[in-house]
């Protein structure tokens, strides 16, 4: 299994390192079984976060045919302003949109051996790229009703577990996200090794379809 | 017409006519041409929805009033808060 954390310009650094640490621990926890990589569309080369200018190396391209996660983060940056003038995190977000990260997407939520995963606005940039129509999902709450707009069942739950799309809200859910990717994947033993190591424990229940009348 | 979204300002070219007593219409912005849909004309007030899917996915409804050769009015994406629409007869 392989996860892949897609960075793109002005993503949000705990979004990615969250989901980062917890799977590279889970990973050792199942003796290697578990490869993580930061990865982009355009293949390897240093990404600029939104926050003071910090940097990761992603070292691969994003690969839709590997099987395991695919993890979209949000982006960090200006909340209020005029989007004609100021990249807000709507506008940076949009930009995702526009790379050739979508076509790349749409293989991989094509591919039955892939879980699309995103945390905080990750699942925004998918829906204002059109791919999460009509699914159910969470974003960061500043952007639930940017969500609503683009035809996303919106759910409130920090972890939402829609099948092969598994979103989380803001920041500090990826780690909640990851957990739960952990647990459903390997096992709860995984997930619990993992929350001793790092001394924290998930909040909240994780949704799923399940017993939903719709 | 000029319309505000989370991403900034759109200019969108718009089209209403007539087929057989029936309006319909569609709106033209950055790279496609949408339908619109449940079109209603009362006196000089004019409502639609749209679905837009460039530059972004986005639901929007529309609310505005007809002055002569100019419109002024709003839209609304979801259950975000309205925003002022204008914009001029071509």
């Amino acid at each position: 299994m392989h996860a892949q954390i897609v960075l793109f310009d002005g993503f949000d650094p705990l979004d990615v390192i969250g989901p980062f640490e917890v799977l590279a621990a889970g990973g050792e926890t199942v003796g290697g079984e578990l490869t993580v990589e930061l990865v982009t569309a355009e293949g390897p080369r240093p990404v600029v976060s939104g926050t003071l200018g910090l940097a990761l190396n992603a070292t691969a391209k994003l690969d839709p045919s590997k099987p395991g996660f695919v993890i979209v983060p949000g982006a960090s940056g200006p909340i209020e302003g005029d989007p004609d003038e100021v990249d807000t995190i709507p506008v940076l977000l949009a930009r995702f949109g526009e790379t050739a990260a979508v076509p790349l997407m749409r293989k991989a939520f094509d591919n039955p051996d892939i879980i699309v995963a995103t945390v905080c606005g990750g699942s925004l940039a998918l829906a204002m790229a059109g791919l999460l129509e009509g699914r159910n999902a969470i974003t960061h709450h500043l952007g639930k009703d940017v969500l609503d707009a683009t035809g996303v069942n919106v759910v409130d739950a920090r972890v939402v577990d829609d099948g092969d799309l598994v979103t989380a809200g803001g920041v500090t859910s990826g780690l909640d996200l990851a957990l739960h990717l952990l647990e459903r994947t390997y096992g709860p033993r995984v997930a619990i090794a993992v929350e001793r190591l790092f001394e924290y424990e998930r909040r909240g229940t994780v949704w799923t379809p399940e017993g939903d009348d719709e | 017409m000029a319309i505000k979204t989370p991403i900034g300002s759109l200019q969108i070219l718009y089209t209403f006519t007539e087929d057989g007593g029936t309006l319909v219409g569609s709106a033209t912005g950055r790279g496609e041409t949408v339908p619109l849909r449940d079109i209603r004309v009362a006196g000089q007030r004019t409502t639609w929805k749209q679905s837009v899917t460039k530059p972004m996915r986005l639901n929007l409804d529309f609310d505005v009033i007809v002055d002569g050769d100019r419109l002024t009015g709003y839209s609304k994406a979801g259950r975000l808060p309205r925003s002022t629409v204008t914009g001029v007869r071509r």
